[in-house]
């Protein structure tokens, strides 16, 4: 499991599923279409994922595979996995997916999340050594948030190693910087 | 061991990696007497006029800045060997030829400040460019094949140090993710209908580990 205080863990159990409640759920207030504070069973509810797994676990509710796992996003994934702007979908794409795919029984999505980012991993090696850093905020707007750890780990010790290169004062300072000017008359 | 610049990472800064460099052993000829220098390190010296004496880097750049001693540029940072060493990685484009472990740190140091040392200072300087700039290359697209394997495993021999300090940190990340989306925890068994959440996978599912 992951630490349980990185926050990015906490940020990724924040996403949206959808779930199916099995059960009867007296006084809470979880269901804003309904009247009063019950929850009928087969009624369909919005929650955010920490709340929906400790659901699933007690056998209340079933979750539905969200959104940013549906078919669509699978074709374009498989059409060409580096020009998904998966950020959009959800930010924390692999670790949502990581956490939700044992609790949905969608046996393809573990792969699924695989192959993908092993698509899009060659792209982040590419562009992450070598590009220029201007055309850098381009491409990372599409990257979620582990792979943008990955780009910026891999830019910011290129440009650790470009600045050691170049080298601040070991510079030569050419002669002619030392000379006083002249007085202008 | 780990690096001291940042302390949340375990990883080097390059100006650490030249530090380590800089006990690499290098040629110099002095010219001046000196006794021998008993250090920590080990003893270095004596010095005599025009004998050549084998002494760290440091201690070369140190008696250099005074006007002490010349640098010898060690073997391999001679335009012909290096020529030689640039053509055949331009050949071979999976295999990295043997260089000096801190053949980019050594090189920057000596054009620094041995300039007056190094013979064709500029050739040797761009061709120790070109070399790096090669095998970055060759780095990167043995990375890009690394995920081809089931193991999630690659093999670069050779490598040097300021080269591996490169790609440390992102190898890290991509090698700590491909481990997660890998393990067989996340593809359920298909006879169990994962109802409830299963608090450990089957040993059984687990990739064994490959035999020595």
């Amino acid at each position: 499991m992951a630490n349980y205080y990185d926050l990015d863990d906490i940020i990724a159990e924040e996403e949206i599923v959808s779930v199916v409640f099995q059960k009867e759920v007296n006084g809470v207030g979880i269901d804003p279409s309904s009247e009063t504070d019950c929850v009928k069973p087969g009624s369909k509810v919005e929650l955010p994922f920490w709340l929906a797994n400790e659901l699933h676990l007690r056998q209340v509710g079933t979750m539905k595979v969200p959104a940013c796992f549906n078919q669509k996003t699978r074709l374009e994934l498989g059409a060409d996995a580096t020009c998904v702007d998966l950020r959009s979908r959800s930010p924390y794409f692999y670790e949502f997916g990581c956490k939700i795919a044992p609790l949905v029984g969608d046996r393809d999505l573990g792969s699924f999340l695989l192959s993908a980012f092993k698509n899009r991993y060659q792209e982040v090696l590419a562009k992450g050594h070598s590009a220029a850093f201007s055309a850098a905020s381009k491409c990372s707007t599409l990257l979620t948030r582990e792979e943008t750890t990955m780009y910026e780990a891999a830019q910011s010790s290129m440009k650790a190693f470009k600045k050691w290169r170049m080298g601040g004062p070991r510079f030569q300072r050419a002669s002619i910087l030392g000379r006083k000017r002249k007085p202008a008359d | 061991m780990a690096g001291q610049s940042d302390p949340h990472l375990s990883l080097f800064s390059a100006e650490e990696v030249e530090f380590m460099a800089e006990d690499e052993m290098v040629e110099i000829v002095p010219n001046m007497r000196m006794d021998p220098l008993n250090l920590l390190c080990g003893d270095y010296g004596p010095f005599f006029p025009q004998m050549v004496t084998q002494v760290p880097v440091w201690l070369a750049i140190a008696l250099k800045k005074r006007g002490k001693c010349t640098i010898r540029p060690p073997e391999w940072m001679s335009v012909e060997s290096l020529t030689r060493i640039l053509e055949s990685e331009r050949e071979s484009q999976d295999s990295f030829q043997v260089l000096p472990f801190h053949y980019v740190e050594i090189s920057r140091l000596l054009i620094d400040h041995a300039r007056d040392d190094i013979p064709d200072i500029y050739m040797v300087r761009s061709l120790v460019e070109d070399i790096r700039d090669v095998r970055f290359h060759k780095i990167e697209t043995s990375l890009e094949s690394f995920e081809d394997a089931r193991s999630s495993a690659v093999r670069i021999k050779n490598l040097s140090a300021m080269e591996v300090n490169i790609v440390r940190p992102f190898v890290g990340r991509a090698l700590q993710a491909f481990y997660k989306h890998g393990s067989p925890d996340l593809v359920p068994n298909p006879d169990k209908v994962p109802n409830r959440w299963q608090p450990a996978a089957d040993p059984v599912q687990k990739r064994p580990l490959r035999k020595r």
